[in-house]
């Protein structure tokens, strides 16, 4: 079920983020601050001992006299490199002499002019593709010359490199590892969520005794107490709905059933009575007459009421048989003698349904049509796209808008001042008794002009 | 008329009036209050028919419908209370013919009686029908399998001679219901399902099988021609 899902694993990922943000950025400020250290005093280092060395090599210099010439300088400059392993350049005049003569480097403007004030000058930079740091100064204050010394830092870069690697690998391996861990941490913090929304779609499916389990004294062990509590509340209450529900419903059962015994004896003996209506003295007669009708009506109160309390109780059974549709309805009309009074108009059409049902369906509702609507009953039956329809209409007065979403409430009635044989469960039972096969029933009415209401039951 | 009719009921006046009904209606009526007293009653006097309550006191009508059937072929009618479906199955495959649900008005009690009475349906042929090694003598109102008396009740002879009058022509329930059981509209069509089921365990080698009763799906029935 992606409904509850895709939040919580939207929140996992949400707590997941959080925890990589915060390990990575600690980590990576922890790493640049700790790289930038190592740089400056890796650079400091150099530099001092670099200025060291130059001033060494300055001061020995200067021992040196100047004046003797290209040729004899470079033998010169070159034992800096033989005997110290620091290349050199020396810079007379226009003259440039190189302690190899394979090294070619242009120095700067900017810091010959520092070493043309007589101080000692520094700059950074690439020569054939190497870092160095190149110091120099004037080895004699009263010759125009300049010596500089070429100090590789190739290998303390390549370190600072190899340390930033380093750094970088072991950032990627917190970010991943926060990550992982984030994941494992916000599922086991978030696994009581997941858990009460379990619990609570099961609660919402009728699993009244759905339990939270309640571990340790943390925020979610109290709310899983606090959850148990409702949901113990929840059951007591719909237990002691549904038991006095299952209550009323045996009642009702149980008095239908005591009545029917007592029922059938009188049903019997106003039967009888009937046949000798004409033999009575007229004083006897007419009460004998409304008894014979009451008991009739009470005898279709008794007996709806069964039905209702059966199909409450779901014990009924739909028996599906081949029905001629056209030929039920015929027959339906004929026996309850209401040919004369009901048009029939059905097309030919065989379903697989049950006929007692279908019967009592539509048997309801002309008679609730005869009762109520009373004028040109008609019974209109067929086949359309979705199934069978059974239309019955009339031209009575019609009901008010007000009372037709009611209509199939039980002892609804729409006038209650009109008492007519109708129980009021006529149209309930119907209703039911559709649904059971799978239909339904609409009705449509428009005050003065009538009422129909159409079965449809769908044929697969 | 003057038919025997034995009617169990264990409530007085549903007894009482019955019992006057059925005898304006032109029946012999013997009425019994309890089962046991019912089968005491059966046994010492012939009937045309039985009217059997299902709840009894002492002995049920159950019980009371499956002794009868051990060694009588009585048209038996079942008075139930009970709208439970499977008490009207019940008695039915115990061998009830038909039944009639409580309440009641007394014509319709009348009619179902005269309706498991009446012996026959139309004019019977005169002849013996045979299927196979089976036999049916429509004057005698009896069947033979392979030589043997086979014990219908009169039920389900009158069944066995509808299908047997029409061999290999498919039957509906309703028509059978209207034929058999004299109902022209809205019988019960369990009656002709287990009463089918019932003859088919007399009539057929394997019950299970049907080669003689057959079943056509969604419509009825049909008896092969052997």
């Amino acid at each position: 079920m992606p409904r509850d899902v895709v939040p919580a694993s939207r929140l996992r990922t949400r707590m997941t983020v959080a925890f990589i943000i915060v390990a990575g950025a600690s980590a990576a400020a922890l790493a640049a601050g700790s790289y930038l250290l190592v740089r400056e005093s890796r650079l400091d280092d150099s530099f001092s001992r670099a200025e060291q060395a130059t001033r060494r090599n300055l001061a020995l210099a200067a021992e040196v006299p100047i004046s003797g010439g290209a040729p004899g300088l470079r033998g010169y400059v070159e034992s800096f490199q033989r005997e110290r392993g620091v290349p050199a350049v020396l810079l007379l005049g226009e003259e440039v002499i190189a302690s190899n003569p394979t090294l070619d480097v242009a120095i700067p403007a900017e810091l010959r002019s520092v070493v043309a004030r007589g101080e000692i000058g520094f700059q950074r930079f690439e020569v054939d593709g190497t870092p160095q740091l190149v110091m120099g100064g004037r080895p004699d204050a009263g010759v125009d010359a300049e010596l500089y010394f070429l100090f590789s830092e190739e290998r303390l870069f390549e370190d600072l490199a190899d340390l930033r690697n380093v750094l970088l690998l072991g950032l990627a391996l917190v970010i991943l590892v926060s990550g992982l861990a984030g994941w494992a941490v916000a599922g086991r913090t978030l696994q009581p969520v997941a858990t009460a929304s379990r619990a609570a779609r099961s609660i919402a499916e009728g699993l009244l005794d759905t339990r939270l389990p309640v571990g340790g004294r943390d925020e979610f062990g109290s709310w899983a107490s606090s959850f148990n509590d409702m949901a113990e509340a929840l059951e007591a209450k719909i237990s002691a709905l549904t038991e006095a529900r299952a209550r009323e419903r045996r009642f009702t059962s149980d008095v239908a059933h005591e009545l029917r015994t007592p029922l059938t004896a009188i049903v019997s003996e106003a039967s009888l009575l009937r046949e000798h209506l004409d033999d009575m003295p007229p004083e006897a007669r007419r009460p004998a007459e409304l008894l014979v009708a009451d008991v009739s009506r009470l005898r279709r109160l008794v007996e709806e009421l069964m039905e209702i309390s059966r199909l409450d109780a779901g014990r009924t059974s739909v028996r599906l048989e081949p029905v001629d549709l056209r030929s039920l309805l015929g027959g339906m009309l004929r026996a309850r003698a209401w040919e004369s009074r009901v048009a029939l108009e059905a097309d030919e059409a065989v379903l697989q349904t049950d006929r007692r049902r279908l019967e009592r369906i539509v048997g309801n509702l002309v008679g609730n049509a005869l009762e109520h609507g009373g004028r040109d009953v008609a019974v209109r039956a067929g086949r359309d796209g979705t199934g069978v329809f059974v239309e019955v209409s009339d031209r009575g007065r019609g009901i008010a808008p007000e009372h037709l979403g009611h209509l199939f409430e039980r002892f609804y009635k729409a006038d209650p001042a009109r008492t007519g044989p109708g129980s009021g469960l006529g149209l309930n039972i119907a209703l039911e008794n559709a649904r059971l096969l799978g239909g339904d029933i609409e009705v449509w009415s428009e005050p003065g002009e009538g009422t129909r209401f159409t079965l449809r039951i769908p044929v697969t | 008329m003057d038919e025997r009719v034995l009617l169990v009921e264990d409530d007085a006046s549903i007894r009482e009036i019955a019992a006057i009904g059925l005898g304006r209606a032109g029946f012999r009526v013997t009425t019994a209050a309890d089962g046991r007293e019912g089968l005491l009653q059966f046994r010492r006097d012939p009937f045309d028919a039985v009217v059997l309550d299902v709840m009894l006191p002492l002995v049920d009508g159950f019980e009371v419908c499956r002794q009868i059937r051990r060694d009588s072929r009585v048209p038996i009618v079942m008075l139930t209370a009970r709208t439970d479906t499977t008490d009207v199955v019940v008695g039915l495959e115990l061998g009830a013919d038909d039944y009639v649900m409580k309440p009641f008005e007394m014509p319709e009690l009348v009619a179902r009686i005269r309706a498991v009475l009446r012996r026959t349906t139309g004019e019977e042929p005169q002849t013996i029908l045979t299927f196979g090694d089976l036999e049916i003598d429509p004057q005698g109102f009896t069947a033979r399998k392979a030589g043997r008396d086979v014990p219908l009740t009169a039920t389900e002879f009158r069944l066995l001679l509808e299908l047997a009058r029409r061999p290999g022509q498919v039957l509906t329930r309703e028509v059978l219901l209207d034929r058999v059981w004299h109902y022209d509209y809205l019988g019960d069509s369990r009656l002709v399902d287990v009463a089918v089921q019932r003859l088919r365990a007399k009539v057929e080698d394997d019950p299970a099988n049907p080669r003689l009763v057959k079943t056509v799906r969604g419509v009825g029935y049909r008896l092969e021609k052997a």
